[in-house]
């Protein structure tokens, strides 16, 4: 009987087992986004429509919640009443801010005129700004203090339960 | 009804799985020849079944009965017929029922081919066989079951994936690697059954190498349809990105590679027996592995469609596998005794062992990089990227190595070489080695690692053909003619040698080859409006215009280019982007064009029909034509060496 | 009209700069074919966050294309190799270097296979000299040929 294949054997069984079952539960294609906890990038971008610009640091003062999305994303299509509801109620305390990349100028207005508009709707043009926001893919929403720290990132469309549970991190 | 027979045909092949499994090992005890027949009879009943319920299944498909789960899934009226026909492995459940039906084949043939000999090993193989199939089944009737009945039956289905539909190779990559992969059960079962018995006799040989190179043979040429099918569908131009499911399918290729090579050292020296057995066990493992990989839905690849419930059941045989395999090494691998020895480091024994060193060096850094981010997350939470410059990095020193013992090893004479035999064996091959690193250099190679591999594969291809056809010169100098030489030489007598030889061959082109098309390669991004040219390499490349295209299962929109070179029109390229109704990005398809110098690759990163615009991508890559064509000829020579007298 | 042109001025989008991220650039501008070759060699090193393992330098998609974009405008302005792939890290996280870090846990993934050939030489050479030795085989009666041409032909299997 060979003694050293059998613990090395055992090892590897219990190390290959351990490793794949702690792995299981995971999505292999959400990345934590090392942006919380550290001051929103600043940017200034042209909003669609009125044509005025946004500068997020002037918004300071107030908590923001930034969501980037696009008009060619399903999911987006979803969220955004969601998103045009808690808006106005929240209007005086929260900022709502949308960004779109990877989309045309004609696209975005034709959404805003069907579907409406609640909060500035900004175009990042090459996307320079989902850049540094790490945005991987759309809907990504992140929720910003008064202080302009980021307190939490959201990939996915957002339900009212979420978006009420982050926005009251938010605020406090 | 036909969902129903189906489960019942799967339930039946469970039931005569499980127990033929066990009728194998207790005749394996008993040692009788009653006991021998009814594990075969266990075995082909197996078969029988398996093939049963994959016809009821390719039935359902093509006659669109959408009352079977599966059926629904993937069928659809709207796709040409292959499409319906191929879709049975296009999906999880599918691929499985595929797998059990591969399963089936290999172990009644094998069945069949011995079953008047090996009486002492057989029954033993028979229940490591029957236990392996005994699990498919229990996917298939259980969590990955595609007999289900749907209750309102739907009118149409989705078809299936899209990505399917794009190009014919999708057709044979995943039947070539399937028997690939599936096939490595064979030996497993052989090398078990030797352990189980305490005993591997050299008459046992031939069956182990047999079913150990024929997967093989499938699984080389699989691996290479999978490179090629990324580079002609996916549109960056490349064919290997060490995407974790490639390397899944890479794996057990390295190790079984390394058990061919030191079964020879086995054959003439008859030792390194237990080191063979667990390399053709650690194929096995690594083929569960790599099933897992694909399908639980863990890592992030171009592969993983669905996140399943499939991977912990997996997970769960994968560690009884190892378990087995680990406990018969433990308890047995000493009874294996070995029946002579090396004469002397510095001969063509010594090559085989540093040969297995690495090839097991390679097969642990690609799994290492591979579950290593995992490893990371569970350890420590934090999520970071194993990806190409590691990869690259590691691999390329250990193939140029393995390049480099691919023109020594056979240089060396066997047993105990004289020095001055050994000098002129290895000195006379170099000329080879540097008249192809000139050439390389004169055609403009600057690269000092495809210089090298270009000094490695000359000498190497010089030692190949040296090797190749020195029974025919042997025999032409005792008087043969070339006809009779040729023909008795190397045809009748010497298939296994000529056949390894041509695997050599094409072993060290396609080294080169990979090292020319990858540091060789150029690329341009162009903006063109109708009319308009650009340039790459020696071609003019012009787009002469865009349109969209209705197919019932897909819109494209495709973009036409001429391309001239030198003055002189070459060819038409038209690569295109399929919109498909059931995905939300539209997929692209490139347009190459191949010869054997090198491909023009187009593929299209934005059109509008409208104001006639394209932007392309243009790649050249040389030599990368030969990769497809050399693997095949690796193929082929396994094929010679495969139906050789021993 | 210069109080539009003020206005104007002072109006213009601002995207975030990488120098939020990672200072000043530390070395000088590139241009031409030597931008294109080092564009192309970084952005081989950083992953397509939205593909499936494929760098950005290879991958067809629009958030590949921009971020190809960005390695080039932040080639021309000075960055050295070293800031951009900080740059991404910031905003992606490691996840998004293709190299794995020779730093802390992760110089393992290098180390490994390097240990593991130190081992495995090791193993080789013992074997070889292992099997040089003559092998101790089973004693078999010298005597009766017949038997032992039985036994050779039997053992065979």
């Amino acid at each position: 009987m060979n003694r050293t294949v059998l613990v090395i054997g055992i090892l590897i069984t219990a190390a290959i087992v351990a490793l794949f079952a702690f792995s299981f539960g995971r999505d292999p294609q959400h990345i934590n986004s090392p942006l919380v906890g550290r001051i929103a990038p600043r940017f200034a971008l042209r909003a669609v429509g009125t044509g005025e610009i946004v500068d997020i640091e002037s918004l300071r003062g107030k908590p923001v919640v930034l969501n980037f999305w696009a008009t060619w994303c399903m999911p987006c299509h979803a969220e955004h009443p969601i998103l045009q509801q808690a808006s106005r109620a929240l209007g005086s305390d929260v900022q709502f801010v949308g960004v779109v990349f990877g989309d045309t100028e004609e696209n975005i207005q034709a959404f805003i005129r069907e579907r409406g508009e609640a909060y500035p709707t900004l175009l990042d043009d090459k996307g320079k700004t989902s850049i540094a926001y790490g945005v991987g893919g759309v809907p990504e929403t992140f929720f910003i203090d008064r202080n302009g720290k980021i307190v939490a990132k959201y990939e996915g469309p957002l339900s009212f339960e979420m978006l009420q549970t982050y926005v009251r991190k938010v605020l406090s | 009804m036909t969902g129903t027979l189906g489960s019942f045909l799967i339930l039946a092949a469970l039931l005569v799985a499980t127990a033929g499994s066990m009728v194998g090992f207790a005749a394996g005890r008993s040692g009788t020849p009653e006991g021998l027949k009814w594990a075969q009879r266990f075995a082909y009943a197996f078969a029988a079944l398996m093939a049963l319920a994959t016809i009821v299944m390719e039935t359902a498909l093509l006659s669109h009965d959408f009352s079977v789960k599966y059926v629904s899934q993937v069928g659809s009226r709207a796709v040409p017929a292959w499409v319906t026909i191929v879709s049975l492995w296009s999906s999880l459940e599918g691929s499985i029922l595929f797998w059990g039906f591969i399963l089936g084949l290999y172990i009644a043939g094998t069945t069949w081919v011995n079953r008047n000999q090996h009486v002492d090993y057989m029954p033993y193989a028979i229940g490591v066989w029957l236990g392996c199939a005994a699990f498919f089944s229990f996917l298939i009737a259980g969590p990955a079951n595609p007999f289900g009945t749907v209750s309102p039956v739907p009118l149409d289905g989705p078809g299936p994936n899209a990505l399917l539909q794009n190009h014919f190779l999708m057709i044979i990559h995943p039947p070539f690697l399937y028997l690939g992969y599936v096939g490595m059960t064979i030996p497993f079962g052989f090398a078990s059954a030797a352990l189980l018995r305490g005993r591997l006799g050299l008459g046992f040989l031939r069956p182990l190498r047999a079913s150990l190179l024929l997967p093989w043979i499938f699984l080389t040429i699989a691996i290479m349809l999978g490179g090629w099918w990324a580079y002609e569908v996916l549109g960056w131009g490349g064919y290997w990105a060490w995407d974790p499911v490639e390397n899944a399918s890479l794996l057990p290729w390295l190790t079984a590679t390394a058990a061919l090579h030191s079964a020879i050292v086995m054959e003439r020296r008859g030792v390194l027996k237990g080191w063979t057995v667990t390399l053709v066990q650690a194929s096995f493992l690594l083929t569960i592995l790599g099933t897992f990989m694909t399908r639980s839905g863990v890592f992030n690849s171009v592969h993983s469609f669905t996140q399943s419930s499939i991977g912990p059941t997996i997970l769960v045989f994968l560690a009884v596998a190892i378990l087995f395999s680990v406990i018969t090494l433990g308890f047995r691998i000493e009874s294996l005794e070995a029946e002579g020895k090396l004469e002397t480091a510095v001969s063509r024994e010594g090559t085989f062992l540093v040969n297995n060193l690495l090839f097991v060096l390679l097969t642990f850094t690609v799994l290492i990089g591979t579950v290593f981010p995992l490893i990371v997350e569970a350890v420590n939470g934090r999520q970071m990227s194993v990806g190409r410059p590691y990869f690259d990095a590691m691999v390329v020193p250990i193939g140029t190595a393995l390049l480099f013992l691919l023109g020594v090893g056979p240089a060396l004479p066997w047993g105990r070489p004289r020095s001055d035999e050994v000098k002129r064996a290895l000195l006379f091959p170099l000329i080879g080695g540097v008249v192809l690193a000139a050439i390389g250099r004169a055609l403009g190679v600057t690269n000092i690692w495809t210089l090298i591999t270009l000094l490695f594969g000359g000498y190497a291809a010089w030692v190949t053909m040296s090797e190749m056809w020195m029974p025919l010169v042997q025999r032409m100098r005792r008087g043969d003619s070339f006809g009779t030489a040729l023909v008795q030489g190397q045809l009748r007598r010497g298939r296994r040698r000529f056949g390894s030889y041509v695997v050599h061959a094409g072993a060290v082109v396609v080294i080169i080859a990979i090292a020319v098309s990858s540091t060789m390669r150029t690329s341009h991004e162009a903006r063109l409006a109708r009319g308009q040219s650009a340039k790459i390499g020696s071609y003019d490349v012009t787009f002469t215009g865009a349109e969209t295209l209705a197919e019932p299962h897909r819109q494209s929109t495709v973009a036409h280019f001429r391309v001239m070179s030198k003055g002189k029109f070459v060819t038409n390229l038209s690569p295109r982007m399929n919109q498909y109704q059931t995905m939300r990005e539209p997929i692209g398809t490139p347009d190459v064009h191949s010869t054997l110098t090198g491909d023009l690759y187009l593929s299209i990163m934005n059109v509008d029909v409208g104001t006639q615009n394209a932007g392309v991508l243009m790649i050249t890559t040389p030599m990368v034509a030969w990769i497809w064509i050399s693997v095949i000829l690796m193929g082929l020579g396994g094929l010679v060496a495969l139906i050789s007298r021993p | 009209m210069i109080a539009l042109l003020l206005v104007l001025m002072l109006q213009t989008t601002k995207v975030p700069d990488a120098a939020q991220f990672v200072g000043a650039p530390q070395s000088t501008p590139l241009a031409g074919a030597q931008l294109d070759t080092r564009t192309v060699e970084i952005a081989g090193q950083l992953r397509c966050p939205v593909c499936q393992g494929l760098s950005v330098g290879d991958s067809p998609s629009a958030m590949a294309m921009n971020m190809k974009e960005q390695v080039r405008e932040l080639l021309a302005r000075g960055y050295t190799r070293e800031q951009i792939l900080a740059y991404f890290e910031q905003s992606y996280g490691e996840f998004v270097l293709l190299k794995p870090k020779f730093r802390g846990v992760d110089s393992l993934v290098w180390l490994l296979p390097l240990i593991a050939l130190a081992i495995g030489g090791a193993l080789v050479a013992m074997k070889m000299r292992k099997l040089e030795r003559p092998v101790a085989t089973a004693p078999h009666d010298a005597g009766d040929e017949y038997v032992n041409r039985v036994r050779q032909l039997v053992e065979k299997e």
